[in-house]
């Protein structure tokens, strides 16, 4: 539903399953025409078989102009709009203005600014001459917080294995609490995901009849196969037997990765959502979540109490991974945002309804870079917790806004 | 072979994809359930026609029966109805709902407390039917002939409940007319005596129209039909509109006028076409009455002295007509139109030679519009035929036909009663032209009236929330002084409702008999609603009496009610009404509907042959088929010789040319007609010569189409004798009576004055009628202010922002929204949606009415939101599933009343101060002092020129008017 560019995709409330138009397929298999076709006063709806050039919906097209919705979606529609204008064909032109529900008694000193982009919480704009469902944005909180959940287990066991092999030498109480920890923020990442699902127990569907080319399905199992590592990891901890720690450190940092990652391949198979088809979105995951797993060790510190080694080590990559993270989330600044849909999200996040907590997570993200650095240069350890919970914040504040906006922009 | 088979054969590539299932397959169509899909799950229907019940259109529906569960399943279009060719609105599929509507009414209630107070119990319809039968019975015996009123807002039907009223002798007709087409009515009917206009666009060359044909309005689906394949064969379209309708942004052109000056832009292009020497100079010389005014030397003075003409020709022959009309109209120029309305002269020229280029296939059209909006809206629609009279495109192939060259109403068993009195509440003296019954008046005449209404019924009608003033409806719906028994037939709960005595539930359109004929294009032809489980019943062999068997409920048909409670009027037949009542086939018995029906369709030319052809009587027929095509053969019924019969005793009067006959033949067709005209001698006139030779003519006092209209002249109104606008200042105080109330002279900017199109209709909705429709109501639920940016950046508000619109008698308060498809100076607002109700549970349409409550104190009436709607219990999932909680704002309670003195129409635009919403303001608040209505009212009432007329007439006699009585009812001076 959020990837579909055009808004098409909706939930059927009778069996909370996702739905679309099929044009009426089961008409058509009566010989019937689709509904809308059948029904419409000035016949302006033609059907057939693009495929027959002598069929009627053929003809029209060969002489009219025919456009589609968004063509640089590559989705390749097969609803044609002859001699239709801009206008009615893309959601963003400035003179379509939305009027909904959520619009009728807001806060009337808002500027103009703030109002357009509150305006725009459906992500749908009416018509010229109606006033408009506005259609509810599919991604609220729980996508967020299974991001952010996600990153901060996969940076978890993404740091410590790394560490480990690198020779790092933290002690054995580090890496067990950090797969429990990572263990359990798993299990928040996937309760998150699953009660996102109108229909929980199509969650079965996805791992019994995968659709191989679904970032979804591919992360589902990569996230399964990274539990079963990060299990393993911790039972090597709990074991204290550094030859099976070293064995499974390998595929757990290889799974760890993909499985923090995949979610930026998600969001850049979404079509319909322009800001998120940046391509600095991996490196950006990849970042945040070695900084996730830094940060949280960082609090975990405070608890475990801290080697002079192990904190050094830890403070120094949540402070460089933690100011590369926040200067790739700031990049969306100088990107270009050539689509118009992209710059009307990125209005929305930079400017608009979503600026508070966009740029309040970038700030507090810095911040969490400057206090690592002031812990490393100071030697004070606590600041380093600090630092954690500054950038741990910081990420939720900024994942929620970038998904919220993504999702701002009128597709119908 | 099952159409399923046959079909995925013919359809191989789906390339011969069918648009409804082949009629053969109606008994036994089998679908695929699409809930099953991919799956082929077959279901069983049989297909039942009705017609749709939410606009006036009328358009063929589908019934889908399910033959396992007998469930209306869904309402798709008749492919056999001619005029709506199994196409539909969104109000057509929509019936399944309303039919389902778990908030619908299905059993009589009395109410239990005081008016008002949403308390009820529920009765039997044998205690209901009792108790009205006795009630009417006295009226009717003290001879109180106007105490019993029906009042009846969407009618749906011909003739059958207005002959139920004659049969009681009531005069006791009243009507949503005159707050809807009073205007365009009295415009045609000074022309050519028929009141509606039949557009004949599928073969029209250029088509004009003040509406929204391609959107909204009846006939909606059928004109846009027809629109389009004119479009595609080459035709344009002009439409005229202040605001920018879906229907404008199709057109090729779109002139948006000052509201208020569409007369005069109307006029400038038939001056250009006289100018221009662009007219159908033959037809004007055979068909037009220009004798009468040139021989009228007095009144070509008076136009002269009034500079209406700036010179008057000496002889009274044709091409001194000619040059008078010179004289007159070319004065109306372009330019001085560009000045006055605001429209373009290269625009108005470029429509004036589109016309010209027409001819006789020029077709217009103005129902409400314009002509509803304004004072002298009468004169909007004169002003559009009279181009259609300059090009000759009156009842031609691609013209505009009179309505009732197209319409065809049976003859009823037992004909027509006599109404027996002259109800002055309706008909009132100072509105002697009206068309027709000054309803919206009713609670100032009767005020007036000084004794209560007996028995007052409301139809399908919502007095409160559709007429102006609404809260001196409240106040007379409360007051038993005035109404002494209020009954409410609907099918749901309405705002008027709410203040009854009894609801009685009626059916939805597939669930109640009705005929009707109407002006959708160029054929004549009836349509039958039925009640369709009843009908499929009844093929399975089940014996069905009355149709409430099979409706939900106890809800009834009307038309069996009305059998019902005239039979309990007059059990022993001794008042006169039984007779009436009685089987035309079982003498002495009481009629079934089936039998009604059947007498209709055997009395309908050609019905017969074709039930024989099919080898069924002619009401199986019908109840198969849904609709029948009399005759396409209408064009030009003015131009046919009057029939032998009429001739066979006619006599020439060779001074007017007027054919008379002592003994006219009785009419087959009981179509509304003005007339008759009779002469002095009780003779009544079958035609006119015209060069010599006997014509049928047209339904006016001259037989001709007036240009003249001896009727405005005569009673009192000369100077809106002709098609006319004023020019000058003393021709705007001379002719003020059609200058509308928001023409731009008197709109005051500096105040923040703005006229107020509160008109406009959604595509999906209809008033009030489509009740229930949940799924139109999930595509429209407010009715924010339309506001040119340019105006409202003046204001300081912006979409979504509240501001007061404010009445001469109170204000509301309702959100913006900015857009171009509004002219600046003007605001608009759709007349849809702001439903509210008193009750929780009930009171109004629970799928889209807020709750409010109503403060009030002497005159002031305060109405504020509690809650807008939203999700409510029901056996229905989708209830619960409401997720708009903004049901708009309720307008119509801030009009006052403005009658037009000529038309009676209720002038609906208003002239309004938008300003931003004040301190303590909430949305939809409506705030009215009701003392000022009452001044607007009086200053209105002001305008007129009451009766008698000529001959101590209270009204035309040739005039059309509901329940026509006697002619000795018509004159004062018996009284």
């Amino acid at each position: 539903m959020a990837a579909c560019p055009y808004d098409a995709i909706y939930i059927n409330p009778d069996n909370n399953s996702a739905e679309k138009c099929n044009f009426c397929t089961h008409r058509i298999d009566n010989g019937l025409e689709p509904a809308c076709v059948a029904v419409c006063p000035t016949q302006a709806i033609i059907v057939g078989d693009l495929n027959d050039p002598a069929s009627e919906v053929a003809r029209a097209l060969s002489k009219g102009k025919p456009t589609v919705r968004r063509p640089e979606k590559d989705t390749a529609p097969k609803v044609f709009y002859i001699n239709a204008s801009e206008i009615t064909l893309d959601s963003t032109q400035p003179q379509r203005r939305t009027l909904t529900a959520t619009t009728q008694l807001e806060d009337k000193t808002a500027s103009p600014d703030k109002k357009r982009a509150a305006s725009s919480t459906s992500s749908a704009a009416a018509a010229i001459l109606a006033y408009g469902r506005p259609h509810v944005v599919p991604w609220d909180w729980r996508v967020s917080c299974y991001s952010w959940t996600k990153a901060i287990a996969a940076g978890l066991l993404l740091v410590l294995p790394s560490l480990f092999l690198v020779g790092v030498d933290i002690g054995m109480a580090w890496h067990l609490w950090g797969a429990v920890l990572s263990a359990l923020f798993l299990g928040l990442t996937g309760a998150l995901l699953i009660s996102d699902l109108t229909h929980p127990r199509r969650f079965f569907y996805i791992l019994l009849r995968p659709q191989w080319r679904s970032w979804l399905a591919r992360g589902a199992f990569l996230i399964t196969g990274f539990a079963i590592c990060v299990g393993l990891y911790g039972l090597a901890a709990l074991l204290k037997d550094e030859t099976i720690l070293a064995i499974v450190a390998w595929p757990t940092i290889i799974l760890a990765v993909p499985t923090a990652v995949y979610t930026a391949f998600l969001f850049g198979a979404s079509k319909g959502r322009d800001l998120w088809q940046s391509p600095l979105l991996p490196a950006l995951y990849t970042a945040e979540t070695v900084a996730a797993g830094a940060a949280a060790l960082a609090v975990l510190g405070i608890a475990l109490g801290t080697g002079d080694m192990s904190y050094e080590v830890i403070t120094a990559v949540l402070a460089v991974s933690a100011g590369v993270s926040t200067l790739l989330a700031g990049s969306e600044f100088l990107m270009p945002h050539p689509t118009r849909q992209s710059r009307f999200a990125a209005d929305a996040l930079l400017r608009g309804k979503f600026a508070l907590p966009c740029w309040a997570g970038l700030v507090m993200s810095l911040a969490g870079a400057v206090f690592a650095t002031a812990s490393l240069l100071s030697g004070a350890a606590p600041l380093a917790a600090v630092a954690g919970l500054f950038f741990l914040t910081g990420l939720y504040a900024h994942t929620h806004a970038f998904i919220q906006a993504g999702q701002s922009v009128p597709q119908s | 072979m099952k159409t399923s088979k046959r079909n995925e054969e013919q359809n191989e590539g789906f390339g011969h994809l069918e648009s409804s299932p082949p009629f053969e397959d109606w008994t036994d169509f089998v679908d695929y359930d699409p809930a099953s899909w991919p799956r082929r799950v077959e279901r069983h229907f049989s297909l039942v026609p009705t017609v749709c019940f939410n606009c006036e259109a009328g358009c063929g529906l589908l019934a889908y029966i399910n033959k396992d569960t007998l469930e209306i399943e869904r309402t798709e279009g008749n492919p056999l109805h001619m005029a709506s060719r199994g196409r539909n609105c969104a109000k057509g599929p929509a019936t399944a709902a309303q039919i389902k509507n778990p908030d619908r009414i299905l059993y009589p209630l009395r109410r239990s407390g005081p008016r008002g107070s949403g308390k009820w119990e529920r009765v039997s319809w044998d205690q209901v039917l009792d108790d009205l039968a006795g009630r009417i019975r006295q009226c009717i015996t003290e001879g109180r002939f106007d105490d019993v009123v029906y009042h009846v807002g969407r009618p749906g039907e011909d003739l059958f409940t207005e002959r139920v009223l004659t049969t009681w002798g009531v005069d006791g007709h009243n009507s949503h007319t005159n707050v809807c087409s009073a205007s365009a009515r009295t415009g045609y009917a000074m022309w050519m005596g028929i009141d509606r206009p039949n557009p004949d666009h599928a073969n029209g060359r250029f088509m004009l129209m003040l509406s929204a044909h391609f959107e909204s309005g009846h006939y909606m689906n059928p004109h846009a039909q027809r629109m389009t394949e004119a479009k595609e064969s080459g035709a344009k379209l002009c439409v005229i509109d202040t605001r920018l309708s879906n229907t404008a942004a199709k057109a090729d052109y779109w002139l948006s006028p000052w509201p208020g000056t569409e007369a005069g832009l109307l006029l400038a292009i038939a001056g250009y076409l006289i100018q221009n020497d662009l007219y159908d100079r033959e037809f004007l010389r055979r068909w037009t009455n220009w004798q009468e005014l040139m021989t009228n030397r007095q009144y070509l003075e008076f136009l002269k002295e009034q500079e209406i003409a700036t010179e008057v020709p000496q002889s009274a022959d044709f091409d001194s007509f000619i040059s008078l009309l010179k004289s007159i109209y070319g004065q109306y120029t372009p330019e001085w139109a560009e000045k006055e309305t605001g429209t373009s002269a290269t625009d108005i020229v470029t429509i004036a030679e589109e016309v010209a280029r027409a001819g006789h296939a020029f077709s217009s059209h103005v129902w409400r519009s314009a002509a509803a909006g304004h004072l002298g809206g009468w004169m909007v629609a004169r002003n559009l035929f009279f181009l259609n009279v300059l090009t000759g495109s009156v009842g031609t192939r691609g013209g505009t036909l009179p309505n009732s060259y197209t319409k065809f109403v049976p003859e009823p068993p037992h004909g027509l009663g006599t109404t027996r009195t002259w109800n002055e509440t309706h008909f009132p003296l100072a509105y002697p032209l009206a068309h027709f019954e000054m309803s919206f008046l009713l609670p100032y005449l009767l005020e007036k009236r000084g004794r209560p209404l007996e028995v007052y019924f409301t139809r399908v009608h919502n007095p409160i929330w559709t007429n102006p003033d609404g809260f001196a409806w409240i106040d007379m719906l409360r007051d038993e002084s005035k109404v002494k028994l209020h009954l409410a037939l609907t099918p749901v709960w309405s705002e008027t409702a709410q203040y009854a005595d009894y609801v009685l539930p009626m059916g939805e359109g597939p669930e109640r008999h009705d005929v009707h004929s109407y002006e959708t294009h160029a054929s004549q032809w009836i349509g039958f609603r039925q009640p369709v489980l009843r009908a499929y019943r009844e093929r399975l062999g089940e014996q069905i009496d009355l149709t409430y068997q099979t409706n939900p409920g106890e809800v009834w048909e009307e038309n069996e009610f009305w059998i019902e409670l005239s039979w309990r009027i007059d059990p022993t037949g001794e008042l006169g009404i039984r007779r009436f009542y009685e089987s035309p086939y079982r003498p002495g018995e009481k009629i079934t509907i089936h039998e009604y029906y059947r007498y209709l369709f055997e009395h309908t030319p050609g019905l017969s042959e074709a039930a024989a052809a099919e080898d069924e009587d002619v009401l199986t027929y019908m109840q198969r088929r849904g609709a029948y095509e009399i005759t396409t053969d209408v064009y030009e019924e003015h131009e046919r010789a009057p029939s032998d019969a009429a001739l066979r005793n006619a006599e020439i009067d060779s001074e007017t040319g007027f054919l008379w006959s002592p003994a006219p033949p009785a009419r087959s067709n009981f179509r509304p007609f003005p007339g008759p005209f009779q002469d002095n001698e009780g003779r009544t006139r079958v035609g006119v010569l015209v060069d010599g030779a006997p014509k049928t003519g047209f339904p006016t006092p001259s037989g001709k189409l007036e240009i003249f209209s001896s009727t405005l002249h005569d009673w009192s109104w000369p100077e809106l004798a002709l098609p006319i606008y004023p020019r000058t200042d003393a021709q705007f105080t001379l002719m003020s009576a059609i200058v509308s109330q928001v023409h731009h002279s008197r709109i005051d900017k500096e105040r923040s004055e703005y006229a107020l199109l509160p008109t406009f209709r959604l595509p999906s909705l209809i008033h009030t009628r489509t009740n229930g429709a949940k799924w139109l109501y999930e595509m429209a639920q407010q009715n924010p202010v339309w506001i040119n940016p340019e105006d409202a950046a003046r204001i300081g508000v912006d979409s979504g922002d509240l501001v007061r619109v404010e009445s001469d008698m109170g204000h509301f308060v309702d959100k913006v929204w900015t857009t171009e498809a509004i002219r600046p100076g003007v605001v608009a607002c759709s007349h849809h949606l702001g439903r509210w109700r008193l009750f929780e549970d009930h009171g109004s349409d629970l799928w889209n009415s807020s709750l409010v409550e109503i403060e009030e104190q002497d005159g002031f009436r305060r109405m504020r939101l509690v809650h807008g709607p939203g999700p409510f219990p029901s056996n229905d999932a989708d209830s619960s599933r409401i997720w708009w909680s903004d049901g708009g704002v309720h307008q119509n309670l801030i009009f006052p009343v403005q009658a037009d003195p000529v038309s009676g129409q209720h002038c609906w635009h208003q002239k309004v101060r938008v300003t931003k919403a004040e301190v303590g303001d909430r949305y939809a608040d409506v705030v009215v002092d009701r003392n000022k209505g009452q001044l607007a009212y009086d200053n209105w009432l002001a305008l007129t020129r009451p009766a008698p007329g000529p001959g101590g007439m209270r009204r035309p006699y040739w005039l059309l008017r509901p329940l026509k009585p006697p002619r000795d009812l018509y004159s004062l001076a018996q009284h």
